[in-house]
This record gives C-alpha cells, sequence and structure tokens, in this order.
C-alpha cells in the first residue's frame, strides 16, 4: 500500500503546496473591507429621546416588515419588559428609571451598533457581511447559507434568525438602511422620523466633536463617556448617556476589537500557509524514514 | 506473532439490539422531517440569544473529536509505521468516515439554508475560523472517503456481480477498480499525511470557534489557547475511542478481543492525557480562574466533572497495569475519556455560552434530543453493516497468505 | 483733507453712537464681537448677530407682545403623518413668565428683535453642522420637556392632528373657542417657613422685597420650576431629606448661609428691609426713590458700597454743588465759604459752626433759610 517513491512525494507536495498558497492569496483579498475617514454614523442621545417608539415604527415601514398602526406605538406598557431586536423588529427601544428625577426616564434603542471591526464579518463562513464605505454592516442576501456563527459572534447579540422559515431564512438585522437610503445620502428612516432628534446622523468624526461638547456643556447631564467610541474598536453609532451604560444594559467590552484574538490565532495557524505545509513536510519526512528503516530491517531479516 | 487479516464478519444483520437502534434513527428522522417542512425553530429549542444547539455541540464539534482516532492510528500507523497498529487501522478509519459523514450532515441539517452549503467552495472568507473549519472538513471527508476506497476494491476486485442487463459492465468495472487500486496505492501517502494535517488544523480551529464569542463565554474556558486545548484533547481522546469501539466490536461479533495491541495503545494514552491535563491546569493558574471554582454554580460543576472524569480518573485508571490487563477495564477508562471529552465539547459549544440578554437558558428539545441520538444509532448501524459487508475488523489468519487478495480465493 | 473729514465723520459717529448705548451694555462685561460682526457698529449699521449663543442679559418681553396663536407649518410636508401644531404662543409665554420668561425657549435672546427657532435650526436635518438639533428636533425637544413632566406621556396627537382627518380639528376648535389664558398668578408679600428647630423657628421671607426693592428677576429663583412648581402630578422630594446645603441653595447665592443664622432664622416677625439698620446708611433722606441698582451697579452684589458721598458724586466743591437742594437755601455770606469750613467729615453730615462763631449752633441755628 505505501510503497512510493521519493519522486512521487515531491511531486504531489509541490503541487499541494502550489495550490494551497493560491487559496491563501484569495482569501487574503476577501478580508479586506474599507474603513472610509468619512463613514457616517449616529449619535444617540439617551437623555434627549422621550420613549415614543416612532424609530421603531418607521424601521419596519422601510424595511417591509409587518407592523402595527402608528398610534399603537404610544402604549408604554410595552416597556415594561425589556425588549431585543429581533427577526421581526430590527430596533426597539427599552425604558430604564432615572435616579434622579423619575419625571424623565431613560429610554434607549437598540440596534446593531455598525462596528468598526465587526465580528459579524470576520466570523462569517462566506463573507456575506461588508463594512461599506459609509459605515454600515450590510448583510447580503445571496450570500448567507443560515449557520448563525455572525449571532455566535456578536458581542452585542444583535443578528437574528428566521427560525420559523424552512426555505431561505434570513439574518435580520439593522442595515443602517443602506440600499435604501444612506446609501443615496439620506438619512436612516429612524433618524428621519425622530420628532426630538434624538438620533442625529452625521460623519462619525463630527459626531465624537458634538458629543464632547456636550459633555463639556453639561456635565451634570451626561457621564464622561462616549460608548461606541473605543468599544471593541469604535463602532458606527455612539451613545451619550446620565447613567452608567452598563446599568443601562449596554455589555461591558473593552477597547480590543471584537474579532482580534480569533483573527490572530487564524492567522498565525495560516500564515501564508507556512506552518501547515511545514507540518505536511515533517510527517513526510518521518514517514519516509521510518518507512526506509523498516524496508533496511527487513532486508537484514532476509 | 500471529497473523491477522481484515475479513467480513459472517453474521445476521438484524439482532434485538439492532431493532432498538432502527426504532432510535426513524425516531430521529421523523423529526428531521418535521425540521425540514416547518423549520428549524419548529424542532429546536434555539432562539436568538441561543443561535447553536447539540446539533453543533454534540453532532458536529464533538463528534468531529470522538472521530479523531482515523487520524491518530494513521500516524501511528502509517506515518510512525508501527506495523503492530495496522489491525485497528480499518476500524478507526470507518469509525471516522462515517463519523464526519453524520458531522457533515449534523452541519447541513442546522443549516438555515443547507441547500446552501456548497457556498463556501467559491464564496471564501479567509478571516473566518468557521470557513476554515468547513473547507478542512470537506476535504477530509474526501480524504477518508479516499482512504477507504482500497478496501473497496479489496471487496469487489474480481466480485464484480452486478445484477441484470448491466452484467455486461462487470469486466469493465472489474478492470476500473484495479487500476484505481493500483492508482492509490501509489498516491496514498500524500491522502495519509493530507489527512493528519487536515485533521491537526480542523481540530484546533474548532476551538478557535469560540474564541470571537469573547466575553460570551465563561471565563473558565474562554481562553486564547482554547486551539490547542481543542486538539490535544482530540489526539488524547482518538486511541480510547479506538480501544472501546473495538473490545465493542469483538463482544458482539464474538471475537477475542486484541488484549495485546489495545495494552499497547493504552500505554500510549496516560502520556497524552498528562499533557491534556497539564495544558488545562497551566491555562487555569497562568489565566487564574480557578477562583471561578470557589462558587458553586452550573459552570463551575461541569468543569470539575470534565476534568476529574474524563482526565483525572481515567489517567489513573491507564497508569494502572491491573486495568491493561482486562478489555473491559480498559474500555471502562476509555469511556471515561471519551465522556470527559464529550463533556467538555458541550462544555464549550453550551454550558460555557452565557448570551447576554438571554430570557431563559438553553435546553435541548426533545426533537433536537431524538435528532442527535437518531444520528448516533444511524452511525452505530451502518457501522455494522460496513463490518459485515466489508473487510474491516481483523482476525488472525494462521496460514501465510500468498497473494494479496488471498482472502477471496480462500473462503468461497 | 477728505481723509480727516473722514476720520471726523466716524469719530462723531461713534461718540452718537456711544451715547445713544443701551443702559444695561454698561454693566455687561461684554466683547463688542459677541454681538456685532463689524468693527465699528453704528446706528443705521448695527450688523448685530441674530443669535451671539452667548450669556448675557436678556431682554424681557412681555407676553402680550407676542403673537396669540402660531401655526407651526414651517416643516410641512404633503407626506406628514401629522398636520402642523396650532401652538398657543400667548398661552405659553404667560406660563413662561411664572417661570423663566421668554428664554425658556428663546434661549438667548439679545436686545432687538425676538428670534424664532427656524431663524438658528436647520430644517434639513441631513445637514453637515450637527452641533445644534435641526427645526423638527430643536421644536420638539423644546416642548417634550415640558409636556413630558406635566403628563408623562408623548403622544403625537397631544398636540398633532392626524394629517388624514380633513375636518377642522378639536384643537383648532378649542383653541377658538376658549382663547385660555393663565389666571394671573400673585406673588405672596411674605412667605412663612416653620423649620424643626425649636428655637428660630421661623423664617420670614419677605418675598415682595426681593423683587420688588431689589428687583431681582424671578428666574433667578424660580428656574427649572415649570407647571409642575404648582400642579405637581409627581412628589416632589421632601425637604426633611434634602441636606442642609441643598435647603439653603436659593439663598445661599446671594446670603451667608452657614456662619449667620440669626439674619433670617428667628423667633418673631421680620421687620421691613431697613437700610439704616442694616448698613448704617440712611437712605430715606436722598436716596429712597433711586432703585438698588442706581449705586449697586454690579448686577447682585448688595455689599461694598463706602458711605462716603464722593464715592458716587465726585468731588463737591462751592461751585457745583446747589446746596437749596438739602432744602436749606445758603444765605449769601455762607455761600462763599468751602464746604469743609462747615462740614467737617466727608459724609456731609451736620456741619459745625464753631470755626466762626463761638455761641452759634446748628440746627437751633441756620446759615440760611430753610426751603421746600
Amino acid at each position: 500500500m505505501l510503497n512510493q517513491s521519493r519522486r512521487d512525494f515531491l511531486k504531489t507536495s509541490t503541487l499541494i503546496t502550489s495550490a494551497t498558497l493560491g487559496l491563501n492569496s484569495k482569501s487574503k483579498a476577501a478580508s479586506k473591507y474599507v474603513l472610509s475617514e468619512d463613514r457616517m454614523g449616529v449619535l444617540v442621545d439617551t437623555t434627549v429621546c422621550i420613549g415614543c417608539r416612532k424609530c421603531e415604527w418607521a424601521c419596519k415601514v422601510a424595511h417591509n416588515l409587518p407592523t402595527e398602526p402608528i398610534d399603537t406605538y404610544d402604549d408604554r406598557s410595552v416597556f415594561k419588559e425589556k425588549r431585543r431586536p429581533n427577526d421581526k423588529a430590527l430596533t426597539v427601544v427599552n425604558e430604564y428609571p432615572n435616579d434622579f428625577t423619575d419625571k424623565f426616564p431613560i429610554d434607549v434603542k437598540v440596534q446593531c451598533m455598525h462596528c468598526d471591526k465587526p465580528a459579524c464579518l470576520s466570523a462569517c463562513i462566506v463573507g456575506a457581511f461588508s463594512k461599506h464605505e459609509n459605515g454600515a454592516v450590510f448583510w447580503d442576501s445571496t450570500k448567507c447559507i443560515g449557520c448563525r456563527y455572525c449571532m455566535v459572534a456578536c458581542p452585542f447579540q444583535i443578528p437574528a434568525f428566521e427560525f420559523e422559515k424552512a426555505l431561505k431564512p434570513d439574518i435580520k438585522k439593522c442595515d443602517f438602511c443602506y440600499k435604501d437610503r444612506t446609501f443615496k445620502g439620506k438619512l436612516p428612516a429612524c433618524v428621519e422620523i425622530c420628532p426630538v432628534e434624538a438620533i442625529t446622523y452625521g460623519r462619525r468624526e463630527d459626531l465624537i466633536k458634538a458629543a464632547r461638547e456636550k459633555i463639556k456643556m453639561y456635565p451634570n447631564r451626561y457621564v464622561n463617556r462616549i460608548f461606541g467610541e473605543y468599544e471593541v474598536g469604535g463602532t458606527s453609532w455612539l451613545y451619550l448617556a446620565s447613567k452608567d451604560f452598563e446599568k443601562l444594559d449596554f455589555p461591558k467590552l473593552g477597547k480590543d476589537p471584537a474579532p482580534g484574538v480569533s483573527e490572530a490565532i487564524q492567522h498565525g495557524i495560516f500564515a501564508y500557509f507556512v506552518p501547515p505545509v511545514a507540518l505536511y513536510a515533517l510527517l513526510g519526512g518521518i514517514m519516509w524514514i521510518n518507512k526506509n528503516k523498516k524496508s533496511k530491517e527487513q532486508e537484514q531479516d532476509k | 506473532m500471529e497473523n491477522m487479516k481484515p475479513k467480513m464478519m459472517q453474521k445476521n444483520f438484524f439482532t434485538p439490539t439492532v431493532i432498538g437502534l432502527t426504532i432510535l434513527a426513524i425516531n430521529g428522522l421523523i423529526f428531521l422531517l418535521i425540521r425540514f417542512v416547518w423549520g428549524i425553530g419548529a424542532v429546536t429549542n434555539l432562539d436568538n440569544q441561543h443561535p447553536w444547539g447539540i446539533w453543533i455541540g454534540i453532532d458536529v464539534a464533538a463528534g468531529v473529536a470522538l472521530a479523531a482516532g482515523g487520524f491518530t492510528t494513521a500516524a501511528l500507523g502509517h506515518i510512525m509505521h508501527k506495523d503492530q497498529y495496522h489491525s485497528i487501522i480499518r476500524p478507526a478509519l470507518l469509525t471516522a468516515m462515517l463519523g464526519y459523514t453524520f458531522v457533515a450532515l449534523s452541519v447541513m441539517i442546522d443549516l438555515g439554508r443547507y441547500y446552501y452549503i456548497w457556498h463556501p467552495l467559491i464564496m471564501w472568507n479567509g478571516s473566518s475560523v468557521l470557513f476554515e473549519v468547513g473547507m478542512c472538513v470537506m476535504i477530509y471527508v474526501m480524504v477518508l472517503y479516499i482512504e477507504f476506497l482500497p478496501i473497496v476494491t479489496e471487496r469487489f476486485i474480481g466480485r464484480v456481480n452486478l445484477p441484470g442487463f448491466l452484467k455486461k459492465l462487470n469486466k469493465p468495472v472489474d478492470k476500473f477498480l484495479r487500476v484505481l487500486d493500483r492508482g492509490l496505492e501509489k498516491t496514498m501517502f500524500v491522502f495519509i499525511i493530507a489527512g493528519v494535517v487536515l485533521s491537526c488544523l480542523h481540530q484546533s480551529s474548532l476551538g478557535t470557534l469560540m474564541v470571537i464569542a469573547g466575553p460570551k463565554m465563561h471565563p473558565l474556558w474562554q481562553t486564547p489557547v482554547l486551539p490547542l486545548l481543542f486538539l490535544l484533547s482530540a489526539i488524547s481522546v482518538g486511541f480510547p475511542m479506538v480501544i472501546m469501539e473495538s473490545v465493542i466490536t469483538s463482544k458482539s461479533f464474538g471475537l477475542k478481543p486484541e488484549t495485546n495491541i489495545l495494552a499497547d495503545l493504552s500505554n500510549i494514552i496516560a502520556p497524552l492525557l498528562g499533557v491534556y491535563l497539564a495544558f488545562k491546569i497551566g491555562d487555569m493558574v497562568i489565566r487564574q480562574t480557578f477562583t471561578y471554582l470557589t462558587e458553586i454554580n452550573t459552570s463551575s460543576v461541569m468543569f470539575t466533572l470534565e476534568l476529574l472524569i474524563g482526565i483525572i480518573i481515567p489517567l489513573r485508571l491507564f497508569l494502572s497495569n491491573e486495568i491493561k490487563k482486562s478489555p473491559t477495564g480498559m474500555a471502562i477508562a476509555s469511556f471515561l475519556v471519551v465522556l470527559g471529552v464529550l463533556m467538555n465539547r458541550i462544555n464549550n459549544f453550551l454550558v460555557a455560552y452565557n448570551p447576554p440578554y438571554a430570557q431563559h437558558s438553553y435546553f435541548p428539545s426533545i426533537g433536537e434530543i431524538s435528532v442527535t441520538i437518531g444520528f448516533v444509532a444511524l452511525e452505530i448501524l451502518l457501522f455494522r453493516f460496513f463490518v459485515i459487508n466489508f473487510p474491516i475488523v481483523s482476525v488472525p489468519v494462521y496460514s501465510t497468505p500468498q497473494t494479496k487478495f488471498a482472502i477471496r480465493g480462500g473462503s468461497k | 483733507m477728505k481723509k480727516i473729514l473722514l476720520i471726523v465723520i466716524i469719530i462723531s459717529f461713534q461718540l452718537l453712537a456711544q451715547n445713544k448705548i443701551n443702559v444695561n451694555h454698561k454693566y455687561q462685561e461684554l466683547k463688542c464681537s459677541t454681538c456685532h460682526t463689524c468693527e465699528i457698529p453704528t446706528k443705521e449699521k448695527p450688523c448685530l448677530i441674530d443669535c451671539p449663543r452667548d450669556k448675557m442679559i436678556t431682554i424681557e418681553h412681555k407676553a402680550e407682545e407676542g403673537p396669540v396663536v402660531l401655526t407651526i407649518d414651517r416643516l410641512k410636508k404633503q407626506t406628514d403623518i401629522y398636520k402642523p401644531v396650532i401652538f398657543t404662543h400667548r398661552l405659553h409665554a404667560e406660563m413662561s413668565d411664572m417661570a423663566g420668561g421668554c428664554k425658556m425657549c428663546h434661549h438667548y435672546n439679545p436686545p432687538g428683535k425676538v428670534i424664532g427657532c427656524k431663524e438658528c435650526h436647520e430644517i434639513d436635518r441631513n445637514r453637515i453642522d450637527i452641533s445644534k438639533p435641526d427645526l423638527k428636533g430643536a421644536y420638539h425637544q423644546q416642548c417634550m420637556n415640558c409636556h413630558r413632566q406635566w403628563s408623562g406621556k408623548v403622544e403625537c396627537l397631544s398636540c398633532h392632528d392626524l394629517n388624514a382627518n380633513q375636518k377642522k380639528s378639536e384643537k383648532q376648535k378649542e383653541i377658538d373657542a376658549t382663547k385660555k389664558v393663565h389666571k394671573k398668578v400673585e406673588p405672596p408679600k411674605i412667605i412663612k417657613f416653620e423649620t424643626p428647630k425649636s428655637s428660630s423657628k421661623f423664617v420670614e421671607f419677605l418675598h415682595e422685597e426681593h423683587f420688588n426693592l431689589f428687583s431681582i428677576e424671578c428666574q433667578k429663583c424660580h428656574s427649572n420650576e415649570s407647571c409642575n412648581k404648582c400642579h405637581y402630578k409627581f412628589k416632589p422630594v421632601p425637604a426633611s431629606q434634602k441636606s442642609t446645603l441643598e435647603k439653603h441653595t436659593k439663598c445661599s447665592n446671594c446670603h451667608d448661609t452657614k456662619s449667620n443664622c440669626t439674619m433670617c432664622h428667628s423667633n418673631n416677625a421680620k421687620n421691613a428691609f431697613n437700610h439704616l439698620e442694616r448698613t448704617g446708611f440712611d437712605i430715606n433722606k436722598f436716596h429712597s426713590k433711586l432703585t438698588c441698582q442706581r449705586c449697586h451697579v454690579e448686577k447682585g452684589k448688595f455689599i461694598g458700597l463706602n458711605s462716603d458721598c464722593s464715592t458716587c458724586h465726585g468731588i463737591w466743591t462751592k461751585d457745583n454743588f446747589k446746596h437749596s437742594l438739602v432744602g436749606l437755601q445758603l444765605d449769601e455770606t455762607h455761600l462763599e465759604f468751602d464746604c469743609t469750613e462747615c462740614h467737617q467729615n466727608k459724609k456731609f453730615e451736620k456741619p459745625t459752626c464753631k470755626n466762626c462763631h463761638d455761641d452759634k449752633e446748628f440746627p437751633k441755628d441756620k446759615p440760611g433759610k430753610l426751603v421746600k
């Protein structure tokens, strides 16, 4: 079974090496994405938000999701429980008590944060996610195979899956209204409808500047932190709040990009395919040596 | 030393156990049907906070680990050229082949869009760990099939007997098989080494899979050396799996267990387990996660159980000479290692995964459990089928055969 | 020659402009560039910045000066879900009068015309300068800030009508019918506080004096109170839960509340404010009709003035002082003397006659005749 010649061995191993190197060069290209200086973002000022939930309605209309009539959104009893975005609502508003005055409860809009270094993008097996020049993290329905690894990877636990669908279930998450709006220079649906402009759309840099200015002007109104400025390497959506972000159910995250460690390991193991090829060569060498030893022993036995 | 030759088992396929397994398999397939008609949500307890359940945690992650016998025995038998182990290579290969086939099937049923399973072949994402695992598993399944081909050619060369009008094709098919056999013989080493390399890659990368979950994973398990731990545990579970399956096969077909070979194998297990334990404890000490063991909750209990049942107790057992004399003893110790790795994979993928905003914790539904058990039952049935119909299990042959295909002349 | 003429004209203009300057300017530590875009503003071309966005004295207008009802339709679009709001400006202005005044909404209200929201807040939300909210946001933020406190509700329908509704809206009818204005709130004269202390139990707060006599603006104390001050729907925090410091914040802005308690806390009723009693300087004679600011020019500070006449009036001499104003017409002999001959202290109090006369004494003998 194993009486191959040395020439065979070399021939086939070079073939494999070149094939794998080819694979490497292509996969590298796929992992690159644009991170523009002028990328847009949204600043959510939770001290301004009044919890009218018009953004929820506008989002559903913009994404052709079924929705109740707009006047039903005045019902504030939904705030009794904390909700999460899912396949039927890409954004939701939750309400938290204000420690200083119960006249102004704190309302927090939740949706995809559109990370600068998205974990979903790094994780996706088929590269169905892309970070666009305007900051949007966009999911491509034509590629997705429904493995749900993006949901495991996302540090904000945002992507949702249509578990009820047997055919063509989608990953649902805020898409920054990329295709119909922001790509064409228009505002996202939620930003457009917000009556109090608690959510401001603009260049991410300008938003950070404006947020800093607000904190400086009203130090008693805000905690001195812009959530999303540095979290997991920065996000396109930024938040201001009057209370510790962790108490408003924001996840406690470091400054390192979410896919950092796993990509480091991955690129370490596959650094220009040297480690696998080296392992291949090593095992081949051991196999060859052992075989020679064996055949010599056999010859001696004879 | 007596000579061993793989032989087809002369046994009836059906026994009471087999009928029981068939029922379990059919039960699983029924739930599977529901999944395909009404979607994943109809059968599973998965939700947006728990995207992965036991179909990934057990069927895929543990499945891959427990099929590690294939590459560890190949490395031992072919690469290290320890010829005495050749008799266990074929059963291990069959286990791996079936195991990986079912891993692929499990992935497919868990995919929301299973009909797009081929997408990763043309849509590449180099930074995705899952992509790498997927590609490696896909290629490795192919490699396993190729490695299994000689067994098929051995079974059929000179015995091709197609029914009805296909009879005319008997001769060309036979010729083709002989050409294939000769070609495979020359190039097999390529696939064997590839198999080992691919296994090392994706066994470790399965660990990297959960690294990206970051703080969502319990610190007892979340560590940058997760891939190394996965690889070490896969290597150390390979031989116990072979021992267990060899002992059970022997019992089932009324053969004498190969106590000597298995004892030799057992000698290798202890150091492998030792290394795995050292890394696991070392990692715990360096990251100072042992503080989490002082509080009692699901995570700490499961971690302790995994460490105790899966590594420490079997390590002690494999160090004792008494155990190595008894096939049952070795089977029990091996079972503990297998259980330990199974627990480790479940822990890593399900227990340790504490997503934020979860309204309730995940426990598999009856449907999920049924499908998982059904798949295991089906695997055992297929194993039995192959063992009966192909020369897999080696039995002692006292007359030295002259030709490679002597077995078919003699027995017919 | 032309140049000189030009300079003369400019200077004279400048002088003219300076002469006509608003009284308030003097008391504000303002740079010209805060309000004026050009270097030399004139009456004809004041080149004022619409909204200086700087803290300065705002001009308070009366509620009646503003429009009664406004339709806020600057942002009106065909696709709108809701109709424009019919805003009862007068009513809201009256309510603001009881709290922060116009600047409750018109944040910076410099001298000149009252600036509407649309002057500064952009109509298009998709804009480059995001430092201030757009017009829609500005409107709603202003409204919701109070309305949320008032009812805790944020329904759009409490102000808007649905666009689909073609009929004359209920809201409009309501506004047409009632023309409701807020009942006049009479400011109390004295507010009596009872403290839980055993001695010096009472604090009598002379409310009227504070705004009438000391001209303290209402908003100075009544800031951020809005409707809830009187119509509270939420329980106010009980005083017992506040710290001593918190309880006294409003007073301690002007008074020393840390070391001197008896100034306000006492067991008996307080007398009305008496300048002589409090400061030793009698203002009843000649200064009684002056506002406090006339002398205490630094806003909000009522201490630290020297009681010497020259502090305010400069150097008086026999030539520039019309003595008949004090009620005594000096006779011809005495008119010749320097002031200091008789008034030997700087306060120009009781004169002495001893320098010339041994037997005369004021006020029994007078150096002239009394006039009224």
